[in-house]
This record gives structure tokens, sequence and C-alpha cells, in this order.
């Protein structure tokens, strides 16, 4: 027993000791690598990129991924090898494409979320039907690239979308949790914020996002200790770490339409947003669609994302909820194993 | 055999004193959020209940086992977790109230009204600055930015008419073509004849 129990903290003390090692290594390395996989720039426009994931092609609809705009960067949707969206949508036979709508300086503010909607969308879906030489496209809008392709498909009816997948995409800003709260007209005047700011700086979009979740700094720490002496670990935490921590602005004309008609006056879902001069009618869009909602998701709750399902005109429409967070859901091991192979296993017959 | 637990008792302590200021700092919380105006009050169990809970169960086993082992530490490990769930579920509803969303907006706006002035001054300095150097100020660099962006719009805009010009011109030689060849096929077949 006694031997057992000496055992037991020597496997500890090294333990410890590996930790002590990592964490010297952690302070003295260079940046972690991210967004390894194969890739080609096939068309840009102003800031945005499109990108094209190099694939054994098994389906013949290709996918358009469309993340958010502004907020943070969308390489962790690449993250590592072993631990990526891409390398599992690529592996499983998807002609894939990713939409970098790309970090916004003073220069871009005057754009606006009907830009890209009308101007971007558009043109970066005509790309992927030219570079796939295919008749229809699937869109895969993630947070807020949800409502934004939500509101591309319902307005442009002659861009062929073969499926629509809304991944953690906010459809009923009455349900969006603390920051519909916050973001109340009779609380924050969004007019005053763009025009006094200009651009929203990445350090208040940083402030915004600490704020929703105070304690997890603190929590992200106390794990980074624990499991300090694990090598894949840190390797995995190194590159979220370094994700987490690459805000990016957004837009002021963006910023105030987005929080004006969606958050504070939720248009979209009313049916009363009009974008391009054309009516958004989310009862448009009739092709196959599903919605991927997460438990704890504090950012776009999953009741505010399932919205969509009974918003649309589709008949062959599916919606899960898996665990996970907003970016859990996406990115990670639990994604690996809860979130892909659903989105995948939907997608691959209807492709 | 008696079993020197002092050290467990020790952690055991501090663990005790940590929920006793945790539910002091809460108890302090409510009530500003009460004073505020906020009709129902939050109910204190709903949190540390469950906390509390697994915390009397895994120390009691702590207690009354044998020799400390690293378990102890995976424990405590627990114990911290737990507390700083509790904690991110008690700010989690301060947060959610309207007095809170009240207090935000108006410190932002506060803040806004200081940063604007702030703001101007500063570019109109760095702007001065800029002339005095003979060097392009920064709105004249995003003003030749945004030029550049609607001028690769227009570039887009002919591309996009010559593309469908092009489509359609195709379409023209090749229904011509399919008609040259109808009217060659017809030929040959009245000379056969």
């Amino acid at each position: 027993m006694e031997a057992q129990v000496i055992a037991q903290w020597q496997e500890e003390m090294n333990r410890n000791l590996r930790r002590m090692m990592n964490f010297a290594e952690l302070m003295n390395q260079k940046e972690p690598l991210v967004g390894q996989s194969p890739r080609q720039e096939i068309y840009r426009k102003g800031k945005a990129r499109l990108y094209r994931y190099e694939s054994t092609r098994r389906y013949r609809t290709p996918v358009l991924f469309v993340p958010n705009l502004g907020i943070s960067r969308p390489y962790v949707f690449d993250l590592l090898p072993g631990g990526s969206f891409v390398e599992h949508m690529t592996r499983e036979g998807f002609d894939f494409y990713l939409l970098d709508w790309g970090v916004f300086g003073p220069e871009d503010n005057s754009l606006t979320l009907e830009d890209c909607v009308v101007r971007i969308l558009p043109r970066m879906a005509r790309k992927v039907l030219e570079g796939s030489k295919a008749d229809e496209v699937t869109l895969l809008g993630y947070c807020m690239g949800g409502p934004l392709s939500a509101c591309f498909i319902a307005t442009h009816p002659e861009i062929p979308v073969k499926n629509f997948i809304n991944m953690a995409g906010p459809i009923d800003f009455s349900k969006a949790g603390h920051f519909a709260l916050w973001l109340n007209p009779k609380y924050f005047d969004a007019d005053k914020f763009v025009d006094t700011l200009g651009q929203i700086p990445a350090e208040m979009v940083k402030a915004g996002f600490k704020l929703l979740k105070p304690t997890m700094d603190l929590s992200t720490g106390l794990n980074l200790w624990w499991n300090l002496w694990n090598d894949s670990y840190l390797t995995g935490f190194r590159a979220l770490n370094k994700w987490a921590n690459e805000y990016v602005a957004f837009p002021g004309e963006f910023f105030r339409q987005w929080v004006k008609e969606f958050y504070q006056q939720n248009r979209m879902l009313r049916g009363e947003l009009r974008l391009g001069g054309k009516a958004v009618r989310l009862r448009d869009i009739r092709c196959p669609v599903f919605v991927v909602g997460a438990k704890e998701d504090y950012i776009a709750p999953a009741s505010c994302v399932k919205a969509l399902i009974d918003a649309v005109g589709s008949t062959d429409k599916g919606y899960v909820e898996l665990p996970g967070g907003h970016i859990s859901l996406i990115a990670g091991r639990t994604a690996a194993v809860h979130c892909w192979p659903k989105v995948s296993g939907w997608l691959g017959p209807r492709s | 055999m008696m079993v020197d637990n002092s050290g467990t008792q020790a952690l055991f302590d501090l663990w005790k004193k940590q929920i006793e200021e945790g539910t002091q700092a809460w108890t302090r919380l409510v009530g500003q959020t009460a004073q505020a105006g906020q009709g129902q009050a939050p109910d204190p169990l709903q949190f540390w209940r469950p906390f509390m809970d697994a915390g009397i169960a895994g120390w009691t086993k702590l207690l009354t086992q044998g020799p400390p082992t690293p378990e102890l530490l995976t424990q405590w490990k627990q114990f911290l977790d737990q507390w700083i769930t509790a904690w991110g579920k008690v700010l989690e509803q301060a947060m959610g109230t309207e007095a809170f969303a009240q207090a935000l907006g108006k410190y932002l706006d506060q803040w806004l009204s200081i940063q604007a002035p702030v703001k101007k001054i500063a570019e109109e300095s760095t702007e001065a600055t800029l002339q005095a150097l003979g060097m392009p100020s920064r709105n004249q660099v995003v003003g030749i930015a945004r030029q550049m962006v609607d001028l690769e719009d227009r570039i887009e805009g002919l591309e996009d008419r010559l593309g469908a010009l092009l489509a359609r011109m195709d379409d023209l030689f090749k229904s011509l073509a399919d008609h040259e060849a109808a009217a060659a096929r017809r030929a040959a077949e009245r000379v056969a004849q």
C-alpha cells in the first residue's frame, strides 16, 4: 500500500518536472504553425480572399464556407493537422472553399453588411462555381456567416444553392443572450459608437467577448497548469491561444447595421430587412437546410440558432444540438467526435 | 495506526474559507442588484449547493482514507473547477440583469463622451504634424484606399459586362455556325436530289 502511494507521488513529481520544462518552452517558443492545409487563393475582392483547399474530390457540389466577419481569424477552422475542420471536410471528399473576410483597417469603415451580401458573397459563389465547374454550390455559414449566408440565399435566387448549413449562426436575435440585452437600444447607442470611433477597434471587440465570460481566462490558466505536463495538450493550447488572442476590428458601418437591424430590431427574422433593394424573406430559402446549435453557446444560444428551421421554406430540413460552446462546436477534440461527422454525414448524400 | 491528515485538514480549512468568502461576496452582489431596483433576487442555493455537496463528499473521502495520495491534487483541481463554475454562474446572472446593462451602457456613453474630444485633438495634431513634414495625412491615405476599392468595383463591373458580352457573342457565333451548317446540309441535299 505504502509502496503504491510512493510510486504515485513519484509519478506526480515527474509530471511537475515536465510542467516546469514545458512552461519554459511555452515562454521561449516562437509562434505556433496554424492553418497548414494546402490551399490556393483563387480570388480576392478588397480585403476578402477566397481559398480553395486541396482534396480528393468525391462529391460534385462544392462547399463555400462563410465564417464570421471581424472578431477573429478563420484559421481556427484549420488549426492543427489532425484537429482541423477543413482537413476533415477535404478528407471526406468535398471540394472546399473558404471565404476569409480579412483584417479591417480604417479604410474599410464604409463597408456595410449590405455590401457583403449584395457585392461580395454573390461574386464569391460565382467564383466557386467557375472554379469547381459545378452547377450548384453548398453554403456553410458559421456564426455571423450563418445570417449573412441566409440573407444572400434569400435575395439571390439566380445563384444555384444546393444546400445550406448554419452552424451556430444567430437568427432570432430576441434570444441572443447577454449581447442582445447589452446592445438593447435603451442602453446602447450604436450611432454614437460608430460616429465617435469610426471602426470598432480589436481591443474593444476583445473586451466585449471577455466580459461575456469573465471566468474564462481563470479556467484556461488553471487547465493549462493542470495539463502542462502533457505535450499534445500543450501543442493544442499554443495554437488555440494564438487564435484566442488575435481579435479583428469591425468596420464601422458594418457594425452599425449589424447591431441596429439585427440585434436591436431583429429585422431579418421579422421579414422587414431589405438589402440591395430586395426584401430578405427567409421563407424564400427552399433548398435543404441543416442547422447545428451548441448546448453551451453563450454567444449564439441554441434557441436563437434553431429559429432558422421554422423560418425557411425548405421541406428537407434538420436540426441537431451538440455538446460544446460557440468555438468548441467546430474546433477541437469534441468537435471532431460530435460535430464534423454529423455535418459531412448530412451533406454527403446531398452533394 | 494513527493517520497524519494535518496537510489534508489545512487544505480543507482553505476550501471552507473560500466558500465562506464566496458566499459573502455573492450576498453583497445580490444586495447591490436588489438596491438597483431588481425584482426577484436570485437563489444562492442554486449555485452553491451542488458545489458544496460535491466538495463535502470529496473531503469526507479524503479525510477518512490513509496516507495522502496525489488524488488529493485531483480533488483540489475539481474544487477549483467547481468554484470557477459557480462564480461563472453568479456573474452570468448578475450581468444578465437590466441593471447591469444600464450601468454598462452608461459607462460606455461616458467613455465615448471623453473619447470623442481626445480622439479629435489627437487626429488634428497628427494631421498637422504630417502636413508640416510634407507627408500625406491618414485621411488622404484612407481616401486613396477607398478610391482603389471603388476602382476595383468598377473594373469588376466591366469584367462582368465583358464576360456577359463574350458569352452572348459565343452564343451568336454558335447559332450562326449551326445556321450555316444547316444551310450547307440543305444545299447538299438539293444537289443530291
